[in-house]
């Protein structure tokens, strides 16, 4: 009995890693592209993207680099 | 960024903020954003076709093509007045695509006959009078290109100690 209750706690640990393990974080943008058409120079304008979260693990934006 | 932690199911805002400086002709950006999900990095894109002469644009001419609503006293500026020409010989409805809700309000005609100049206005929403911010609003003509306008709408604060709000955005183009 002691041996099955061990075995038990054996999988449901094992379980519990291999969930960790396989789960993990996605990033969706919906409309990654946007075009501004005419703008002058010498200005500043501005869009908003959405990040969409849509894995199965929390995501974190660790850095937005210029391009 | 609204938030750099996203749960699960969840969204953020990402604000690009393009300064066009000096350039000419059609330019194209792509800021490159890392997360925890790890390579290859997402992009997003931005294209801007970028004129030296405003005053000279086709299908339409907008004036100012810049719009300031800035407050260095205590007179409140809280609406900006621009007019669109429609230089072309087709009638051309105009669509709002994005400006800054939270912000302000774009008032624009539906659409615009040939050779006919209208005006229109941007009013400032009440929660934004004391808030300093260089955003803009982006049209969409109904000409055979689909024809784009962004106008950038520019507002500057003083307050009592001469100093002015400031805001942490991603500043593309330096």
């Amino acid at each position: 009995m002691k041996q099955f209750k061990l075995l038990m706690c054996f999988f449901v640990v094992l379980w519990i890693l291999a969930g960790t393990a396989w789960s993990a974080p996605r990033l969706t943008i919906p409309d990654a592209d946007f075009n501004f058409g005419f703008v002058p120079q010498h200005s500043k304008i501005s869009h908003d993207f959405w990040l969409l979260s849509t894995g199965d693990d929390e995501l974190k934006i660790l850095k937005v680099v210029p391009g | 960024m609204e938030k750099t932690v996203i749960a699960v199911g969840d969204s953020s805002k990402l604000e690009i903020i393009f300064n066009t400086k000096t350039y000419k002709s059609k330019v194209t950006k792509r800021p490159k954003i890392q997360t925890n999900e790890g390579p290859p990095d997402k992009r997003v894109s931005i294209t801007a076709t970028i004129t030296p002469r405003p005053d000279s644009t086709y299908p339409i001419r907008i004036k100012p093509y810049k719009l300031d609503m800035s407050q260095l006293s205590d007179k409140v500026i809280d609406k900006a007045e621009f007019t669109i020409s429609n230089i072309s010989e087709e009638k051309l409805d105009v669509e709002m695509i994005t400006f800054s809700k939270e912000l302000f309000d774009v008032e624009l005609p539906e659409s615009i006959g040939p050779g006919k100049t209208i005006k229109a206005v941007v009013k400032l929403k009440k929660d934004a009078t004391d808030k300093s911010f260089e955003k803009s609003f982006t049209i969409e003509l109904s000409d055979q290109y689909k024809s784009r306008f962004t106008v950038p709408v520019k507002r500057i604060v003083r307050n009592s100690t001469g100093k002015q709000a400031s805001t942490r955005k991603l500043d593309i183009g330096k």
